[in-house]
């Protein structure tokens, strides 16, 4: 049965706590349900072990939920198997994976990696580090004023040279949603060239089927998506993890070990050296359980109309600029207001309790390619209101007379 | 902070960031320092006229916020017609008073006092300091430099 949206924020202690929080910066982190905070405090308070060690009971039920996080993940953006998951600290993490232990020993000079320049740099950094050590070239799908990708550049920038394509399915500054499954489709007509998507503003939020969608790699992070922080995910469909080197070597990760040699486990296990961060992912498993008792095709809705209503008021004011005008978005608002620092907007706004991003958001690239030095920035999600968006309009009516 | 610097605050930074002091890209200076701060963009140059003793003028342009360029906007005018050796002092004076650490309470103009608004957002330190400390790194690297036989 789907949560209904009206009590949604009775789940989200916060805002019992903290009654006058307006929270408008849930691209940078959601806050979390009441049942994901439970689950790790009943972790620690009545079930903390180490996985996959211990032969007492506390051992084998932490290793069993922890694994059963697994399906969980897997069914969630429809995976065929548990085993194509792996845990990591973050998107980034997952990233880094795939960019050091499956990309790099593919590259070779005159080869190149294709991403969009709307990516956050973490999406970035790893593919252009991995580039300049291999003499690869990095390619860039440009962004047009509207902040929609060109897929037209796109089809002229995939090569035969071309080793991986990167792309965000949703930006981080403008909301835009990416047309996946156009994108994917090009590619792998192409030259059959693997995709990775980043899902961190989209798992959890919008509808997500890797099958569906054909996406070779997809990764996310828990705490985007009302989990705790310090966990992500990497998914791999099943015909590259055999070519995934590990990432960090240690115990967890191994079939057996000599002094000279060490055999490693198989995907996903041995990308998992160490302890892993078991809290985090019994926790995003109850994050899991808490998004499935929403209507994602509602609550995406809910989020795009509330950030259409805040552009509406936004207008209305007169002094601003939204950065960008999308085909498809979700409930992502970047703007400037004229002649006031981004900064100095946020600072403003955080002395009447609204949370805002102001800054280049981990994208310096997309903005530089827009001509704007920094944004303030707005997102949305499902425990936020009218009365919320109300409230942000009339602090930057306040706004404007007070610098005016 | 109380009310009163609360004020204060506003009132200063409010007056530097419409009409900033010395506000303008000058080539022709001779002397060209970066502010940068890479986390929020912020990017200024000061534009200094010096010799080895004294400073006879100080400009500045570029982008930040209202903390960051009303407060350039007071080092300009700090400093402009002091000696390397006092500008150095002052640069301290000011970066101790953000730090709430000890300072000479004569040295406090209210344009510098007007700054005690960034204790309570200590998010903004950085928006308060990115040009003063950057100008005191210069000046010491300066009079070091001046000093070498």
């Amino acid at each position: 049965m789907a949560l209904s949206i009206d009590s949604i924020k009775s789940h989200f202690p916060i805002f019992i706590h903290r009654p006058e929080l307006v929270y408008l910066d849930n691209a940078a982190t959601s806050q979390k349900p009441r049942s994901v905070i439970q689950t790790i405090t009943d972790f620690y308070e009545k079930e903390n072990a180490n996985v996959h060690r211990g032969l007492y009971e506390l051992s084998a039920s932490a290793t069993q939920r922890y694994e059963g996080v697994r399906r969980k993940v897997s069914e969630l953006i429809g995976a065929a198997a548990p085993q194509s998951i792996t845990f990591t600290k973050g998107a980034t993490e997952s990233i880094n994976i795939i960019a050091r232990s499956f990309l790099k020993k593919k590259l070779k000079k005159g080869d190149n990696v294709v991403i969009s320049a709307m990516e956050h740099h973490a999406n970035l950094i790893p593919w252009q580090q991995v580039c300049s050590q291999c003499d690869a070239e990095l390619r860039v799908i440009p962004v047009n004023r509207d902040g929609d990708l060109s897929l037209g550049q796109a089809d002229l920038l995939l090569d035969k040279d071309t080793k991986l394509l990167a792309v965000t399915h949703i930006s981080n500054v403008l909301g835009t949603i990416n047309p996946i499954e156009e994108i994917i489709s090009l590619a792998h007509k192409k030259k059959n060239i693997p995709v990775l998507i980043d899902g961190a503003q989209s798992v959890g939020h919008i509808p997500m089927n890797v099958k569906e969608t054909d996406l070779d790699f997809l990764v996310f992070s828990a705490h985007k998506m009302f989990g705790p922080l310090g966990t992500g995910v990497l998914y791999c469909k099943e015909e590259f993890t055999l070519q995934i080197d590990p990432y960090s070597f240690g115990g967890g990760s191994i079939k057996n070990v000599d002094l000279e040699h060490t055999e490693f486990l198989d995907y996903p296990h041995h990308l998992e050296a160490g302890t892993p961060n078991i809290p985090g992912v019994i926790g995003l498993g109850a994050a899991i359980d808490f998004v499935n008792g929403l209507d994602l095709d509602e609550t995406a809705t809910y989020t795009k109309n509330l950030s259409i209503y805040f552009k509406e008021g936004l207008r209305s004011l007169g002094n601003i600029k939204v950065t960008g005008n999308p085909m498809n978005f979700n409930g992502i608002v970047s703007f400037e207001v004229e002649n006031i620092h981004p900064h100095d907007v946020a600072g403003f706004l955080a002395n009447e309790n609204i949370a805002v991003r102001a800054g280049h958001h981990c994208a310096q690239p997309l903005l530089e390619s827009m001509g704007i030095p920094a944004t303030v920035r707005v997102s949305f999600s499902i425990y936020n209101t009218k009365d919320d968006v109300d409230k942000a309009i009339a602090a930057l009516t306040g706004l404007k007379r007070f610098w005016s | 902070v109380n009310a009163d610097l609360k004020a204060l605050y506003t009132k200063i930074v409010k007056a530097h960031n419409d009409a900033p002091h010395h506000f303008e890209k000058r080539d022709d200076s001779r002397y060209h320092i970066k502010a940068y701060n890479p986390i929020c963009g912020d990017r200024f140059e000061l534009y200094l006229n010096h010799n080895s003793q004294r400073i006879d003028q100080a400009h500045f342009y570029g982008f930040g916020c209202a903390i960051s360029k009303a407060s350039t906007s007071v080092l300009t005018k700090s400093i402009e017609g002091k000696t390397i050796e006092d500008a150095i002092t002052i640069c301290n004076n000011f970066l101790q008073f953000i730090n709430q650490e000890p300072v000479d309470r004569l040295t406090l103009t209210d344009e510098f006092r007007a700054f005690a608004g960034v204790h309570d957002f200590p998010e903004r330190y950085d928006c308060a300091t990115l040009s003063w400390v950057e100008l005191k790194m210069y000046l010491e690297r300066h009079t070091t430099q001046t000093e070498r036989p």
